[in-house]
């Protein structure tokens, strides 16, 4: 608990800062709160959020630097998502981060938390400096989310359980008239585990169309690609058999993402699913379409080379 | 079974000190002998070191994918068949999370599956509460039928493994994660079930451990013996069945009995010998585990150390029974 105080209130600070010498950060924290669109140009917009998805990218592989490993691969398919999620979508107080009015993300594949804790950063819930003590002793940023962590909505990191607590979020919006959105992000192997498709059932029945589930389809669990473990085809129809509004969309297109997160929800009285195609590693070459990188080393040297093709010193 | 010149078995150096890894190499010794030995994997074909079974006999193995209850459900209809199932898994996932399945349709039933737990206790340290398993034993040794089995290294863990050929019923197997378990057993100690081994004799007090915590009962029986207390060692490999009559001879010829075990103190070895001794023969107790509370993120070694999971703790403890 301690930890969890000392790491609220250097982010407060942090944000504090941020949000009166920060361009971007005024959008976040002032405009995301009342939901008002900036008028930004599309193509500025776009831009912004690329700039954004580098920069988080160069972060999750400090950390993983800082950590001596991690889950590069699932950490970099997420990236783009993650950014137009904090730097676009979603309306949030990054120096009130238990706002209740706030929409809610859920990492259900916890195991990206490199990309959610470098998120958190640079949207100002947390201190920069902590991206550099991912795993360290008594850190508060480990391999998985902690909820002592600002920003942090839920422990995950055990598959198979963000879409039912989503779920509880969604309805726990509409008992209490909260106009919020509740995003989950699941992996596609995560999809294996049948508590997922206990709770899309509910949130179809009970027509929650404040939940927008977004699969990072990057067609690579831990051990191999997905059609060689248990096939998920046909992945869209599935969500759409159990009452989801669907969309696929290309998970590095930033102008796809945005279109889609601006559009939501996509249908009155369905929760959403966003089938978004992702390449897994995204962003370094050694990294990209391999098991092998769902979690590995990474040294100094590692990181130089990751570093280097992320546009990185 | 007595290995010999056992130092260069093959599986010994594929096992790089991991037990996690010795499970996936006895399991080859094992698709030899036993035509119904079936594998399932829940996308943890790199966890248990089973890709080379998968190479010789991929009609024997099964990729379940992430769904751990799916897997012990599938074994344990397999076994219905008359087929071994060995479920490869995370033991925080496949014990918690699969337990009623494990209950129902592998214990009641009383199904002959094999269940390797790999990266049990707080060897995932890093990963968080998520990933640490400290109630792995209290749920599996409360079932009638199981037998629940903790080696203490590679060695023991092989032998373990290949125990299980004999073994007509459900088994849960308790294995490490990267950080090595240190050799602690010869290698013609071979494994016996629900015998625990004397690793020290001693009559001043008994530390009874398991798994990863044999190698600190031994360094602090050794710091003791320079002190002049003579502390004997058990590795009590199984934890159930347990071993009654080392136990109950412990009490009766030393003054206590510590227990270690990276575990909660709520259910496990310690609560195990606890049981038996307040019917049996009242002792004066003290137990090195993981105390009631959700381990902060960190180095597997440094939180042992965080939560009194030391050598250092079992010394004290054995001092404060002798005192
Ligand atoms: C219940 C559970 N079982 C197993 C694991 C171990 N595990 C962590 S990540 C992973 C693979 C996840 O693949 P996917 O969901 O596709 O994620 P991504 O490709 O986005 O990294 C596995 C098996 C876990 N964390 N939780
Ligand atoms: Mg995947």
């Amino acid at each position: 608990m301690a930890v969890g105080n000392e790491v609220r209130s250097a982010c407060r600070y942090q944000a504090r800062i941020m949000i009166t010498i920060g361009h971007h950060d005024c959008r976040l924290s002032d405009d995301r709160e009342t939901g008002e669109r900036m008028n930004e140009a599309r193509d500025e917009l776009l831009k912004r959020l690329e700039n954004e998805a580098r920069l988080l990218r160069r972060n999750l592989w400090r950390a993983l630097r800082a950590g001596g490993g991690g889950h590069a691969g699932g950490s970099s398919s997420a990236a783009d998502m993650l950014t137009a999620l904090y730097f676009h979508r979603m309306r949030l107080k990054p120096s009130e981060p238990d706002w209740p009015d706030r929409d809610r993300f859920v990492l259900s594949k916890g195991h990206a938390n490199a990309a959610l804790g470098a998120v958190l950063a640079q949207a100002g819930f947390i201190d920069d400096a902590l991206l550099d003590r991912f795993y360290h002793f008594e850190s508060p940023f480990g391999m998985h989310p902690d909820i002592k962590v600002p920003g942090v909505e839920m422990c995950t990191g055990a598959l198979g359980h963000g879409l039912a607590i989503a779920t509880g979020m969604a309805y726990g919006a509409r008992i209490q008239n909260k106009s919020f959105h509740t995003f989950v992000m699941l992996g596609d192997a995560e999809l294996h585990e049948g508590s997922n498709w206990e709770a899309a059932m509910a949130a179809a029945h009970y027509r929650l169309d404040n939940l927008t589930a977004i699969v990072d389809h990057n067609k690579i669990g831990q051990s191999g690609r997905i059609e060689e473990l248990i096939s998920l085809d046909p992945l869209a129809d599935k969500w759409r058999s159990f009452g989801w509004e669907v969309r696929e969309i290309d998970g590095h297109d930033m102008g796809q993402i945005v279109d889609t997160f601006d559009a939501l929800p996509l249908k009155k009285t369905r929760p959403t699913a966003i089938v978004a195609h992702t390449v897994k590693g995204k962003g370094v070459s050694f990294a990209e379409d391999t098991y092998l990188w769902h979690s590995n080393s990474v040294d100094d040297e590692v990181h130089a080379r990751a570093l280097k093709e992320l546009g990185g010193a | 079974m007595n290995m010999g010149a056992s130092t260069t078995a093959p599986w010994r150096e594929a096992s790089a000190n991991q037990t996690r890894l010795a499970f996936g190499q006895a399991l080859l010794a094992i698709g030899e002998r036993e035509s119904r030995a079936v594998v399932l994997s829940a996308d943890t074909q790199d966890l248990l070191g089973i890709r080379p079974w998968i190479a010789n006999w991929p009609d024997r193995f099964i990729e379940v994918g992430i769904a751990e209850q799916n897997a012990i459900g599938i074994a344990s209809g397999l076994a219905t068949t008359g087929l071994h199932p060995y479920v490869c898994a995370y033991a925080p996932f496949i014990a918690a999370r699969s337990m009623e399945q494990i209950r129902n349709d592998v214990a009641y039933a009383n199904q002959r599956v094999v269940i390797g737990a790999a990266a049990s206790g707080i060897s995932l340290g890093v990963a968080g509460g998520t990933h640490h398993a400290l109630e792995d034993l209290a749920l599996m040794r409360s079932m009638p039928n199981m037998t629940v089995i903790v080696p203490a290294d590679v060695n023991e863990a092989y032998h373990a493994t290949l125990a299980t050929l004999d073994i007509d019923g459900p088994v849960y197997l308790r294995l490490g994660g990267r950080t090595p378990e240190a050799p602690v057993t010869e290698d013609s100690a071979g494994f016996t079930l629900g015998r625990a081994s004397r690793l020290r004799p001693g009559n001043d007090v008994t530390v009874i451990a398991c798994g990863a915590m044999v190698e600190l009962a031994l360094k602090a029986s050794d710091a003791l013996k320079a002190e002049g207390i003579d502390a004997r060692v058990l590795n009590m490999h199984t934890i159930k069945p347990l071993d009654r009559e080392a136990i109950l001879q412990a009490a009766a010829e030393t003054s206590g009995i510590v227990t270690a075990e990276e575990h909660r103190f709520a259910g496990g070895l310690g609560g195990a010998v606890a049981e038996l001794l307040a019917v049996e023969r009242p002792t004066p107790m003290r137990m090195v585990a993981m105390p009631d509370e959700f381990a902060v993120v960190g180095p597997t070694v440094r939180l042992r150390e965080k939560y009194g999971m030391s050598a250092e703790a079992i010394v004290a403890a054995c001092k404060s029974l002798v005192g």
